[in-house]
C-alpha cells in the first residue's frame, strides 16, 4: 500500500507527471493562508440555531411547491439574521428532500433530530409525509410546525410537539361546501386523485354538501394519469348535468384536464363551472400550461387576499417577485411565517429547549404575511389542537387570461369578495 | 352512443401510437443491446423539453421542432452510449444485464433531478401545432392529438422501412440476431449498438415533443410511459417491432375504451394503468413470448 503511494506520487495517477515539490509547497500556502480569517477571529461566532426544513424536491413528489416553500423559507432565514438573528444566534435551516414518500420523510425527521439535532422541524407538503415525520418528532421531542398539510389528522392526533399554520380540509371543505350551496349549483362532479390528499378532500366536501342535500357524484383517478378525455366525456354525458366540476388534482394532471375539459366543451362553459383545487391554478405557469381554458376557472387561495395584505404581506410579494421573478402562492408565505413563528417562539421564550419552543409557540400573538398568528389548545375538535384557526382562505374567479391571482375577484367568503356575485358564468 | 364510442376510439388510438412510438424504442434497444432501459420514460422527458426549447429559443414552427428534438435526442441518447454503456460490449465484463439494469436505473433518477434543476419543476407547455378541434357530427379530436397521432404513425411507418428496406436497418437485425454472424459479415456491431440506442432515444424524444401540447412537459412526466412501454414490450413480445407497434395502439385503445365503458364510473380512471398490467398478464398465461414473440429476442 505504502509503495502504491509512493508510485503515485512520483508519476501521478495514470502516468499523469505529478506536481513539482514547490508547486506542491504553494498551494499549501496558499490553502493555510485562506483559512487565517477564520482562525484569526478574535472571538468564536455565535452557534447557530439550527431549524430543519422537511418537503419534496423531486418525483414523486410535489417537488414545485417544495421548491417555492424552500425559496420562502431562505428568504425568511435571511431576513432574520440580518435583524441580528435571535437570541444574538444565526438561524440556519438545514433541508431535507422527502420526495413525497412517507419512508424518506422518517428517514429525513430522523436524520434532523439524531445528527443535526435541530431545535424545531417545519415544512412539508404532503399529509402522508407529514404523518410519518410526526412520528419521529413525537418520539423525539422535537417541535413540529406543518406548513402545507391539510389532513385533519396532523393535527387531530393530538401530539404536543405538532403544530399547524396552513389551512386543513375541515375548514377548506366547510368554505368551499358553503359557496356551492350559496352559488346556488345542483348537481356537482368531484374528481380527485386517489390518494390520501385527494380523498380526504373529497369526503369532506362531500360531507358538507350532503348535509346541505346539495347532489353530488364522487370520482377518483390514478394520481400519475394525464389523460382525462374518456372521463370528461363521461361526465359531459351524464344525466342530469353537472353544473360544477369540482378538480383536485397535481399540476401534470390538473393543466392537461383542465385544457380537456374546455375543449371538449364540458367546463368553465355557461352550462358547467370549473373549479380547480390544490392551489394548481396559482402556481406560475398555470396561465402557460392552460391559456385560454383558465378564464373563468374558480380555485381557492390559501394566502391572505390582497385586499387584506399588510406591510410584511407587500414587502415579502415584492422580494418574491424581484428575486423569483414569480408571484408567491399561499404555500410559499406559509414557509416563510413558519420559519418567523419558530424564530418568535424562540426568542419570546428565551431558549431552543423544546418545551420552550412549545410554549412560545401555544402563546404565540405575531403578525405574519398570513394575518395574526395564534394557535389554539382546544382539543374541541380534535383537529383544531396546535391550528393556526385563522388561516385565510378565499375562492377568487379569474376573469381575464394570464391575470394575477392576486387580482383575480374574490367571490368567497364575504369578508374577503371583492365582487358582488358568487359565481360568474362564463361568457361566449 | 355511437359518437361517445368514436370520439373514446379515436382518443385511445392517439395514445396508443405515443405508447407504440416509445414502446418501439424499447425494443429495439433491448433487442440489439440486451438491457432493458429504464432510463427510456426519461428520454422521452428530454425529447419534449427539447422541443420546447427549440421552439421558445429559436423561434422554430412545432412540425419541425419535432424533427429537431428527434434529432437532438438521438445525438443526446448516442452520448449516453458512448458514456455509460461502452463497458457492456467488453467481453471481460460479467453480469452485463445487472450493470445494465443498475446504470439505467441510475440514469433515470439523474435526467429526473437534473430536468427540475435545468427546467424547472413546474409543467410548461409549448404552442400548439395546430389550435383548435376537428369536429365531425359528434366527433371531436383537437388538432393537436390529430397531429400527434398523425406524426407518430408517420414515423413509424418510415422506420419500418428503413428497418426493412435499407442497409442499416438490416444491419441492425443482423446484430441482433447474431453479434458474432454480423461481424463475420463485416458489420460493426459496435456502431449499430451505439446507433441503436441512439435511435430508441430519437423515437422517445420524438413521442415526448409530439405530447407535448396535449399534456404539458414535467421532469416527471416519463414515469408513467415507462412502465406502459415495458407492458407493451412484453405484450408484442421482446425484440418485435411490428409487435410493439401493435401492442401500443391496442393498449392505448383498450385502456381508454375501459376507462369509457366500465360500469362504474368512479373506477376507471383510477385503475386504468393497472388494466394494462392485467392485459399482460392474461397474455401471458397463454402465450408466454407475447403476442408475437418468439423464444429468442432478435429484433424482427
Amino acid at each position: 500500500m505504502t509503495g502504491e503511494h509512493t508510485k503515485r506520487g512520483s508519476s501521478g495517477i495514470n502516468g499523469k507527471r505529478a506536481l513539482p515539490r514547490r508547486d506542491v509547497l504553494a498551494l499549501a500556502s496558499a490553502g493555510a493562508a485562506a483559512t487565517l480569517p477564520v482562525f484569526g477571529r478574535p472571538a468564536r461566532a455565535a452557534e447557530p440555531v439550527k431549524l430543519g426544513w422537511v418537503g419534496p424536491l423531486s418525483p414523486p413528489g410535489g417537488y414545485a411547491e417544495g421548491l417555492l416553500m424552500k425559496y420562502a423559507s431562505a428568504m425568511a432565514a435571511d431576513d432574520i439574521n440580518k435583524q441580528g438573528g435571535v437570541l444574538g444566534r444565526p438561524i440556519e435551516i438545514l433541508y431535507q428532500d422527502t420526495r413525497g414518500m412517507a419512508a424518506e420523510g422518517t428517514a429525513a425527521a430522523e436524520r434532523l433530530c439524531v445528527q443535526d439535532k435541530v431545535a424545531a422541524i417545519f415544512g412539508e407538503f404532503h399529509s402522508s409525509v407529514a404523518l410519518a415525520e410526526m412520528e419521529v418528532v413525537h418520539k423525539y421531542n422535537v417541535p413540529f410546525l406543518a406548513c402545507d398539510v391539510w389532513s385533519q389528522e396532523v393535527t387531530a392526533k393530538g401530539y404536543p410537539q405538532v403544530f399547524r399554520n396552513s389551512i386543513t380540509f375541515p375548514l377548506l371543505d366547510v368554505m368551499i361546501g358553503d359557496w356551492i350551496v350559496a352559488a346556488g349549483f345542483k348537481n356537482a362532479a368531484l374528481l380527485c386523485e386517489q390518494d390520501d390528499i385527494g380523498l380526504a378532500w373529497r369526503k369532506g366536501v362531500a360531507d358538507v354538501l350532503t348535509a346541505h342535500k346539495t347532489p353530488f357524484q364522487l370520482y377518483t383517478a390514478d394520481p400519475q394519469a394525464t389523460d382525462f378525455t374518456a372521463q370528461v366525456l363521461r361526465l359531459k354525458a351524464n344525466n342530469p348535468p353537472f353544473d360544477l366540476f369540482l378538480v383536485l388534482y397535481g399540476e401534470a394532471g390538473a393543466y392537461p384536464m383542465t385544457r380537456e375539459s374546455h375543449s371538449l366543451g364540458f367546463a368553465p362553459t355557461a352550462n358547467t363551472a370549473l373549479f380547480v383545487s390544490g392551489g394548481e391554478a396559482v402556481d406560475p405557469t398555470f396561465w402557460k400550461n392552460v391559456g385560454k381554458a383558465g378564464l373563468w376557472l374558480i380555485c381557492e387561495n390559501v394566502g391572505l387576499p390582497k385586499s387584506a395584505w399588510n406591510d410584511k404581506t407587500k414587502a415579502f410579494v415584492a422580494a418574491f417577485n424581484a428575486k423569483y421573478k414569480t408571484d408567491p402562492p399561499g404555500s410559499a408565505m406559509e414557509a416563510y411565517d413558519a420559519v418567523w413563528n419558530l424564530a418568535e417562539a424562540i426568542k419570546n421564550s428565551g431558549s431552543t429547549a423544546p418545551e420552550a419552543i412549545i410554549h412560545g409557540l401555544e402563546t404565540l400573538h405575531w403578525v405574519g404575511t398570513r394575518g395574526l398568528y395564534t394557535y389554539s389548545t382546544s382539543k374541541d375538535p380534535a383537529w383544531a389542537y396546535h391550528q393556526y384557526m385563522d388561516a385565510p382562505e378565499s375562492i377568487l374567479q379569474y376573469n381575464a387570461q394570464d391575470q394575477s391571482s392576486f387580482d383575480a375577484p374574490i367571490v368567497w367568503p364575504k369578508k374577503y369578495a371583492t365582487v358582488p356575485y358568487l359565481y360568474k358564468k362564463p361568457t361566449a | 352512443m355511437l359518437d361517445y364510442f368514436l370520439i373514446q376510439s379515436a382518443n385511445g388510438i392517439v395514445i396508443g401510437v405515443i405508447y407504440a412510438l416509445i414502446a418501439t424504442g424499447l425494443t429495439i434497444i433491448f433487442a440489439l443491446l440486451k438491457i432493458v432501459n429504464f432510463a427510456h420514460g426519461e428520454l422521452y422527458m428530454m425529447g419534449g423539453y427539447f422541443g420546447y426549447y427549440v421552439i421558445t429559443l429559436a423561434g422554430v414552427p412545432p412540425l419541425p421542432a419535432v424533427v429537431a428534438a428527434m434529432a437532438i435526442s438521438f445525438a443526446f441518447a448516442v452520448a449516453i452510449e458512448r458514456g455509460l454503456l461502452t463497458p457492456l460490449y467488453s467481453p471481460g465484463m460479467e453480469r452485463k444485464s445487472d450493470y445494465g439494469i443498475l446504470i439505467t436505473f441510475g440514469l433515470a433518477v439523474f435526467l429526473r433531478n437534473i430536468a427540475i434543476i435545468i427546467f424547472g419543476p413546474f409543467p410548461l407547455r409549448p404552442p400548439s401545432f395546430f389550435d383548435g378541434d376537428l369536429v365531425l357530427g359528434g366527433l371531436i379530436i383537437s388538432y393537436d392529438r390529430l397531429v400527434a397521432a398523425g406524426g407518430g404513425l408517420l414515423i413509424l411507418v418510415l422506420l419500418i422501412f428503413f428497418l426493412n428496406r435499407t442497409v442499416w436497418g438490416q444491419a441492425l437485425n443482423a446484430v441482433s440476431q447474431s453479434r458474432e454472424s454480423a461481424s463475420i459479415v463485416g458489420i460493426n456491431s459496435e456502431r449499430m449498438y451505439m446507433f441503436a440506442f441512439g435511435l430508441g432515444g430519437a423515437l422517445a424524444g420524438g413521442a415526448g415533443a409530439l405530447v407535448a401540447p396535449i399534456y404539458s412537459l414535467s421532469p416527471s412526466m416519463g414515469l408513467v410511459p415507462d412502465t406502459q412501454a415495458f407492458v407493451i414490450v412484453i405484450l408484442g413480445g421482446l425484440g418485435s417491432v411490428s409487435g410493439s407497434i401493435i401492442a401500443g395502439i391496442l393498449l392505448g385503445l383498450s385502456e381508454n375504451l375501459f376507462i369509457a365503458f366500465l360500469p362504474d364510473p368512479n373506477r376507471g380512471p383510477s385503475y386504468a394503468n393497472a388494466f394494462g398490467l392485467f392485459i399482460m398478464m392474461l397474455v401471458l398465461l397463454f402465450r408466454p413470448t407475447g403476442i408475437f414473440g418468439r423464444h429468442h429476442a432478435a429484433m424482427e
